[in-house]
């Protein structure tokens, strides 16, 4: 290493002291927390539990809030695949104007994801856009309720993050050689193998890479549920919220948050194992 | 080369996704001048009286005030700390790099809800006030990922060469930072200090923890969107629109910075 790149390397240091004070100093603070029975440094006597974590998992209430948090964000990240895959596929192969399209595309990712839950405010509630069409064309006599229902939630957070899922997909389906797709046809495969057996499974990196970008903020979503969500779509943000809030807990509310962290950082090295963690960064496009 | 067959339906799917896309917001605008109290169609003719009750609204005014000064702040901070940070790692540490990529894409990854209860437990615990200097500090931390994200492909894109040469040339090391690497960084640096202001601007759920009693604009609108909704909201999100586009409008013409990052990125 030249002394050049040692001075550099200098450079790093004021960053990181404020990403471990401002960044890890604070998980490890409410990892403590997750782990103990009290309030840190009042003087109080703190004994070490993993009573915390077990009364997610002994208590129905959160069991039930836990697993619904779950199938909301994979409902959630099951449709973006499935709405972004066609779109991803176009802009990466079919059209010439992608680049444009995908700053298009990144506009309402822009725009804040409050002002755009608003909308959807508007569009489903019971005298919204929806209602009213569904009444003029004399399909409903009652409005439909829509809003305050799980499903205005999952409509609501897949509007949202559908455009994280489209971004990675486009970004490895580009990189797809297209000769493959020729080879495979010239062997005889039917155009629809073709697409299954190359382009699908070797777009799996950019799915992979789009369910972390989707999943992890999706379950970890808060205002969603409180705007769109009624009283059955309390997922694990406002339990989290509710015990640092009303109920007062934190050595609980920690190890809520510590299992959301664990989760999400288990996904990561998950992905970084398979794929290589440098992949993520080129997978991201702005 | 890009096929040209079997495009019809796709096409059709790719506008139907942008209506998708679109709409919900577009209807924000026209409600936002609509004259009658709620979101019924037909509409019943336009009017400023909605962005004149939004500009009575001292709340409000104090929201884009704090916004504003939030954003600036954490951007600068958070380009100049993530400048030196990606150079720092790019062209001076060849180990552990993978393991710095990782650490560093934690706060991008995490739900922001993690960050946002550990930065309150961690500001309550060690006794500081919460308030707007508070969600500065967690806004940097966060934005500074991004500042490292948009940074890496143009630094690597630099040869040390250059900074070798001006060193050899009799300049000292921070000479030979000051003149010859920082300009060439720099309009990578504006892209990034407009990114993270984007970031700091847009973030909500950090902010809601750690504000206390003070306000910002995404806050703002979230609490008049728990308790109902007035057309204000409608005003002040077109406001935020217009604003949020000029911006992208800036970070996306400055071409030659855009297709730098893009030649890295995919």
């Amino acid at each position: 290493m030249s002394t050049l790149a040692k001075r550099n390397r200098n450079l790093i240091y004021p960053a990181l002291v404020w990403f471990f004070i401002f960044f890890i100093l604070p998980l490890s603070i409410i990892f403590i927390y997750s782990l103990t029975t009290d309030y840190l440094f009042t003087g109080k006597q703190v004994t070490f539990t993993l009573g915390n974590f077990l009364n997610i998992f002994q208590k129905k209430h959160y069991l039930i809030i836990l697993l619904r948090s779950l199938k909301i964000s994979l409902i959630t990240t099951i449709f973006s695949i499935i709405f972004s895959y066609p779109i991803a596929y176009f802009l990466a192969k079919r059209t010439r104007f992608d680049k444009a399209l995908i700053i298009l595309l990144m506009i309402p990712f822009w725009i804040n994801y409050l002002i755009r839950i608003f909308a959807w405010k508007l569009i489903l509630s019971e005298n919204g856009i929806i209602n009213q069409m569904l009444a003029g064309l004399h399909v409903i006599q009652e409005p439909l309720k829509m809003l305050y229902t799980q499903t205005a939630v999952i409509l609501g957070l897949i509007y949202t993050y559908t455009p994280m899922m489209v971004l990675p997909l486009y970004a490895t389906i580009l990189k797809i050689d297209d000769s493959l797709v020729e080879a495979a046809r010239d062997l005889g495969a039917s155009p629809i193998q073709a697409f299954f057996d190359v382009i699908f499974k070797l777009s799996f990196t950019g799915i992979f890479a789009g369910t972390l970008l989707v999943f992890i903020p999706a379950l970890g979503s808060f205002a969603i549920p409180i705007i769109l969500g009624g009283t059955d779509s309390v997922m694990i943000g406002n339990m989290i919220e509710n015990q640092f809030y009303h109920v007062g807990d934190w050595n609980f509310g920690s190890a809520f948050t510590i299992s959301l962290a664990v989760l999400s950082i288990v996904l990561v090295l998950f992905y970084s194992r398979i794929f290589g963690i440098e992949s993520i960064y080129r997978n991201r496009e702005f | 080369m890009k096929e040209k067959k079997g495009n019809i339906f796709l096409m059709i799917y790719t506008v139907l996704f942008f209506i998708y896309m679109f709409v919900p917001i577009i209807l924000i605008f026209i409600f936002a001048w609509n004259k009658g109290e709620g979101y019924n169609f037909p509409l019943q003719g336009a009017t400023w009286r909605w962005f004149i009750e939004l500009f009575k609204d001292g709340m409000a005014i104090k929201a884009i005030k704090n916004s504003i000064i939030i954003a600036v702040v954490s951007a600068t901070i958070s380009t100049l700390l993530g400048t030196a940070l990606t150079f720092g790692i790019i062209k001076g540490i060849s180990r552990y790099r993978a393991a710095f990529l990782t650490l560093l894409l934690l706060p991008v990854l995490m739900p922001s809800l993690t960050i946002a209860i550990s930065a309150l437990v961690f500001f309550r615990t060690i006794s500081i006030p919460l308030g707007i200097p508070v969600v500065i500090l967690s806004h940097v931390s966060i934005s500074m990922s991004y500042v490292f994200l948009i940074m890496m492909g143009r630094i690597e894109g630099i040869s040390l060469d250059i900074q070798e040469a001006a060193i050899d040339l009799g300049a000292t090391w921070s000479q030979s930072f000051k003149d010859v690497i920082f300009p060439v960084l720099l309009p990578a640096m504006l892209a990034g200090w407009l990114f993270s202001f984007m970031i700091s601007w847009n973030e909500f759920i950090v902010t809601y923890f750690l504000i206390g009693t003070e306000v910002t604009l995404p806050v703002y609108i979230f609490s008049q969107l728990r308790f109902g909704i007035s057309p204000k909201v409608n005003v002040i999100s077109v406001l935020i629109t217009v604003f949020t586009l000029i911006i992208i409008l800036i970070l996306y013409s400055s071409t030659s910075i855009y297709k730098k990052i893009r030649a890295k990125i995919i």
